[in-house]
């Protein structure tokens, strides 16, 4: 193997990423059916094989650079052929985000629950014509729409938070013992922390780099953080004395 | 410090920012439902109180109706029946002896009658349904009135808590209806609908504006007594048409 096949996939964030994941399908081998067939079990594992997919896919990309040209040719892209943007976008900026969206809806009250199934239709729509329509192009920055998806995450963890402050069912249930209460507070931190840094990106790699990378860093390490509590979520029953059975359960 | 490098500290500090605002909104929120478990907790210490204090008044209202029955009972009945033993004792007829032995037998049974009646643990042993009809038979013997129980279920899973209470509330019902209705027939219909079990309370008499707000605190305290166990109270009258209490049983 080259050197440079190592240097790719052997990247720490890879590597726990790829831990991480296969302690999630070991946990979730190890539920019972009916836990399995659970949306609160089985979607923190998609989400945790999906990015571990997507980040092996861009080292890949980084490594196979033809591969990356090809793909960058059909979306379009001639000038910058290296660029991995679009799995960027792709992946880690629109399905991350809609498979999140997907996750609090299955924390939500059923009369709630609607809001996040318009939310969802609208950010597919917006992204979908923001690129057909190259206002937002695939393989480029996309703010706009970084932004309309990260604002509605951050509408729906309010949903979520309104829900634990009011809701009769988390009467009885101490907030910081909920998988749920961790899992939206993670999600409002990566992706509020992120928010400006993600629309500034463009700005911060053309006047100044090595702050805009570092910057970087702060998504990266609040997208480990979130996704070790997504495989906490799927250990959580193996986890009695740390976490408390989700007073929500029943809605779902 | 050059305009880029104005923006960049911009950018960190709102960043920062938002970070501070997040993590104030997390902490507000986890202090906010603290807040309401401990108001939660509250009223549910209230409501405790509440009930224990209603059962207490209860227990007290009906060890205070059964000494005033049993002094009625010593003195009206077993005090005359001792009374006539005596006089039959004092005989030398074999006739009036025998007499006296029954008598006195008749008064021995009627004490222990009394005696149970001196603890709640009778609450335990009789059904709703029996403790209806006891009092409707009360009732019509004493001429006051016609008396009718329809039942469609039988009243036995009740706990010791709920039922002193629902004996109390149909007691005093009762006892309203004949000191104030003046009524010619009462009727007490048990009925389930929608899976709600249900006491109704009906009677002919005088009736009054249930429109009109009371200024006793009667009704009110049979409410809040029902609804000390989870039941419901609610009264409709009119004037010359009678009184309907209906009282919905706890699930």
């Amino acid at each position: 193997m080259e050197p440079r096949f190592f240097e790719a996939f052997l990247m720490p964030y890879l590597v726990v990423l790829d831990i991480l994941s296969l302690t999630g399908i070991i946990y979730f081998c190890m539920l019972p059916k009916e836990q399995k067939a659970n949306t609160s079990y089985w979607l923190p594992l998609v989400i945790l094989l999906f990015t571990c997919f997507f980040e092996n896919m861009g080292a890949y990309c980084n490594y196979n650079t033809a591969f990356n040209k090809e793909v960058n040719a059909f979306f379009g892209n001639t000038e910058n052929p290296r660029y991995n943007l679009w799995l960027y976008n792709i992946a880690n900026k629109q399905i991350s985000t809609i498979l999140y969206l997907f996750l609090i809806k299955s924390w939500l009250k059923p009369s709630k629950k609607k809001y996040i199934t318009w939310m969802l239709v609208v950010f597919i729509s917006v992204a979908f014509y923001f690129q057909i329509t190259d206002i937002e192009p695939v393989y480029s920055f996309q703010p706009i729409i970084f932004a309309i998806g990260a604002n509605m995450m951050v509408i729906g963890i309010g949903l979520y938070f309104i829900g634990l402050i009011t809701d009769e069912t988390f009467l009885n249930s101490n907030p910081l013992k909920l998988i749920s209460f961790w899992q939206m507070t993670f999600l409002l931190f990566t992706y509020s922390l992120s928010y400006i840094n993600s629309i500034a990106l463009e700005f911060f790699l053309t006047f100044n780099e090595d702050l805009g990378r570092s910057l970087i860093q702060i998504d990266i390490v609040l997208g480990v953080l979130t996704k070790i509590i997504l495989l906490l979520t799927i250990a959580s029953p193996k986890l009695p004395k740390l976490f408390e059975r989700e007073p929500i359960y029943g809605f779902s | 410090m050059d305009s880029v490098e104005s923006q960049v500290y911009i950018i960190i500090f709102s960043t920062l920012f938002l970070g501070g605002i997040m993590s104030t909104f997390v902490i507000s929120m986890v202090f906010i439902h603290r807040q309401r478990q401990a108001q939660n907790q509250q009223k549910l210490d209230h409501i405790k109180s509440e009930h224990e204090k209603t059962l207490l008044n209860i227990e007290n209202e009906i060890q205070q109706e059964t000494l005033t029955h049993i002094g009625r009972e010593l003195h009206d009945n077993i005090g005359q029946l001792l009374s006539l033993a005596k006089l039959n004792f004092g005989s030398i007829k074999p006739e009036k002896q025998e007499e006296g032995k029954n008598i006195l037998s008749q008064a021995i049974q009627e004490v222990r009658g009394l005696s149970k009646q001196l603890n709640l643990d009778w609450v335990e042993s009789i059904s709703i349904n029996e403790f209806v009809a006891q009092q409707l038979t009360k009732i019509q013997n004493t001429g006051f009135c016609e008396t009718t129980l329809e039942a469609e279920f039988d009243l036995v899973d009740l706990p010791k808590d709920q039922k002193l209470v629902l004996i109390r509330v149909i007691q005093e019902s009762l006892n309203n209806a004949i000191k104030h209705a003046s009524p010619d027939h009462l009727k007490i219909e048990m009925r389930s609908i929608d899976g709600k079990r249900q006491i109704l309370i009906k009677d002919d008499g005088k009736g009054f504006d249930s429109t009109q707000k009371s200024n006793g605190s009667g009704m009110y305290n049979l409410k809040k007594r029902m609804e000390t166990i989870g039941g419901g109270f609610d009264l409709t009258s009119v004037v010359g048409k009678g009184t309907e209490i209906n009282l919905t049983l706890p699930n």
